[in-house]
């Protein structure tokens, strides 16, 4: 379950503050799909990374599981995203000397799985996203989704009951952004894989339960 | 699989790692080629010396007012268990005349049988009176032709090899039998004796039965050993060595600003990589680590490389300036291998340092989010 109460985030940019968020409360239940939407600008990223534990916020608190996660160091926020969370970004963020295996294996890697152990997983994996054969390729020479199933199966390597996705099908036609959520869909329906997705393309809220919608850093409609 | 990610991150910038390997290997060659290089002067400066590391001088105790040693202190010294020979020396500073020229030379007295055991002739034999090569070349006289020394004629029956000595000049030194010695001059006193010890090992020994015997009532004699100039000379090569390896440290340091600036750039370069790692689960000091090891990757081959043609560097060295290459295969030259090699390595890991550290500081979202 991820909780959020009154959190305002402010970035500094020279000599001005810039308010990204100012004070957006929210619940999302385990198992559910959540989009939220909104137009660039908006903070629906930066509410993302929020919930990611990539950033912290200026003031409010993210929970995530009953975890204050203000309360945690660096440390301790980094297992708890490895744990907890698995990112899909929209650029994919593969590592391009690493094959399709090793990108899956990698978060794996940091949390200490015994190599035959972690390969036969990231096998079964990439099986799971429809990338069987393409084990041993490099990112380069994998199509853009197929780019995004390898990291979506890289988010799933640790078994994190969260999956955040920011904009997955940003860089995808139109057929390749509906297999990928449909495979995201498909993790939340029957691995009960909590998904919170932002997005500002409109036809994405179909896959989910509710819709959040945001605007100048504050939650105009919470579905 | 670090390593792994290490190794293929360090091929997709081949050039610039094949430079950076390039720059430790030439410090680590500079370094160990001159380490072999001073070490190997040293050993062959040493070598003049290596004959008579076991001979100790005996002198008289100028400072207590002795500037002879006398008979019976000689037959003490022979007493003492651990001399092996004992040859007492006399000698005056006095005028030698040859056909053409004449100088003031000193003029030594001994047991020349005893001393062929430390003395060398390159003409002649070693008998009655034997001549520096200097001074013989001076006084324009050959083996067979006699000098006048004191008024007195003798025959020079051989010429010294030259050699480097601390108690006896042997370019400038005119020898003389005892007998010859006695028949000229009326000296009652010897200026040295040396001894040479049976091992050098006794050396502590032979001191204290020194001091124990002759020196007990008053400090009659000093005991001087070779060995303690020889380290010396060890001493001051060693410096030496070590000031020219300094200098071709400058070699290694460039080679780690080349080092840092590389790996600084991997750090600007993979920024979004680095992130994307902090978001999935790797610590600071993961990626602190996988910096260190790229960069101690980078050391280790650039430092193997250099360490195996830091042989090549210091035979061309000693070939170029000592003319010999038989001193660059000893454990001494190992060890100045050894050393570079370790300072190559140390000097990858200490640049990495800086970047590695700032890599590891980058905020996750900021790194994910840099452009």
């Amino acid at each position: 379950m991820i909780e959020l109460v009154n959190v305002v985030k402010k970035y500094r940019i020279g000599a001005y503050e810039v308010p990204a968020l100012r004070g957006v409360s929210l619940r999302v239940e385990r198992g559910e799909f959540v989009t939220i939407m909104g137009p660039s600008g908006s903070g629906k990223s930066t509410l993302l990374y929020m919930i990611g534990c990539l950033d912290k916020p200026t003031s409010g608190k993210v929970i995530i599981d009953g975890v204050d996660t203000s309360k945690l160091d660096d440390r301790r926020l980094t297992d708890l995203r490895r744990e907890k969370i698995g990112f899909v970004f929209q650029q994919y963020y593969l590592l391009p000397t690493l094959t399709a295996l090793e990108n899956v294996e990698l978060p794996m890697v940091f949390s200490g799985v015994p190599k035959g152990e972690r390969e036969r997983k990231a096998r079964k994996l990439l099986e799971l996203v429809g990338l069987e054969g393409k084990e041993d390729r490099k990112p380069m020479e994998l199509s853009g989704g197929e780019q995004q199933r390898v990291a979506i199966a890289r988010a799933l390597a640790n078994d994190p009951p969260i999956l955040l996705c920011d904009e997955p099908t940003g860089n995808l036609d139109t057929q390749s952004g509906k297999v990928v959520m449909d495979l995201i869909k498909r993790l939340n329906v029957e691995r009960g894989v909590t998904v919170v997705l932002v997005t500002h393309d409109p036809s994405l809220s179909v896959y989910a339960d509710r819709v959040i919608r945001i605007r100048d850093g504050m939650i105009v409609d919470a579905g | 699989m670090l390593v792994e990610l290490a190794l293929r991150n360090l091929s997709r910038i081949k050039v610039r790692s094949v430079l950076a390997v390039v720059g430790i290997v030439i410090g680590v060659m500079a370094i160990s080629s001159i380490g072999i290089f001073g070490e190997s002067m040293k050993s062959m400066v040493l070598e003049n010396f290596k004959n008579y590391v076991n001979e100790v001088v005996v002198t008289p105790n100028y400072m207590h007012g002795f500037d002879r040693i006398d008979e019976k202190t000689v037959k003490r010294l022979e007493g003492l268990p651990y001399a092996e020979k004992v040859i007492p020396i006399k000698s005056v500073y006095t005028l030698v005349e040859g056909r053409k020229e004449r100088t003031y030379a000193t003029v030594y007295g001994a047991n020349l049988r005893d001393l062929e055991g430390i003395l060398k002739v390159e003409k002649g034999t070693m008998r009655e009176c034997v001549v520096g090569s200097k001074i013989a070349d001076f006084l324009g006289v050959k083996v067979g032709e006699k000098i006048r020394i004191n008024g007195r004629d003798v025959r020079i029956c051989g010429i010294l090899k030259g050699e480097r000595r601390f108690d006896i000049n042997t370019y400038n030194a005119v020898i003389l039998s005892k007998r010859e010695f006695d028949r000229i001059f009326n000296e009652k006193g010897y200026v040295m004796v040396i001894v040479m010890l049976r091992s050098m090992k006794d050396i502590d020994a032979f001191k204290n039965a020194v001091d124990r015997t002759i020196n007990r009532k008053e400090e009659k004699v000093s005991v001087f050993e070779m060995s303690v100039i020889v380290e010396r000379i060890k001493e001051i090569f060693n410096k030496m060595t070590l000031f020219l390896i300094a200098i071709a440290g400058v070699s290694l340091l460039v080679a780690g600003i080349s080092i840092l600036n590389i790996m600084l750039m991997s750090t600007l370069e993979r920024t979004k990589e680095i992130g994307l790692m902090r978001a999935i689960g790797a610590y600071r000091e993961t990626i602190l680590k996988l910096f260190l090891l790229e960069a101690g990757i980078l050391g280790l081959v650039g430092s193997l490389i250099g360490g195996a043609l830091s042989f090549l560097g210091g035979y061309a060295i000693d070939m170029l300036i000592l003319r010999t290459s038989k001193y660059v295969f000893t454990p001494a030259s190992i060890g100045y291998v050894v050393l570079g090699i370790s300072f190559g390595i140390a000097t990858a890991l200490i640049s990495a340092l800086y970047p590695a550290w700032k890599a590891s500081k980058l905020e996750p979202i900021r790194a994910l989010r840099y452009e």
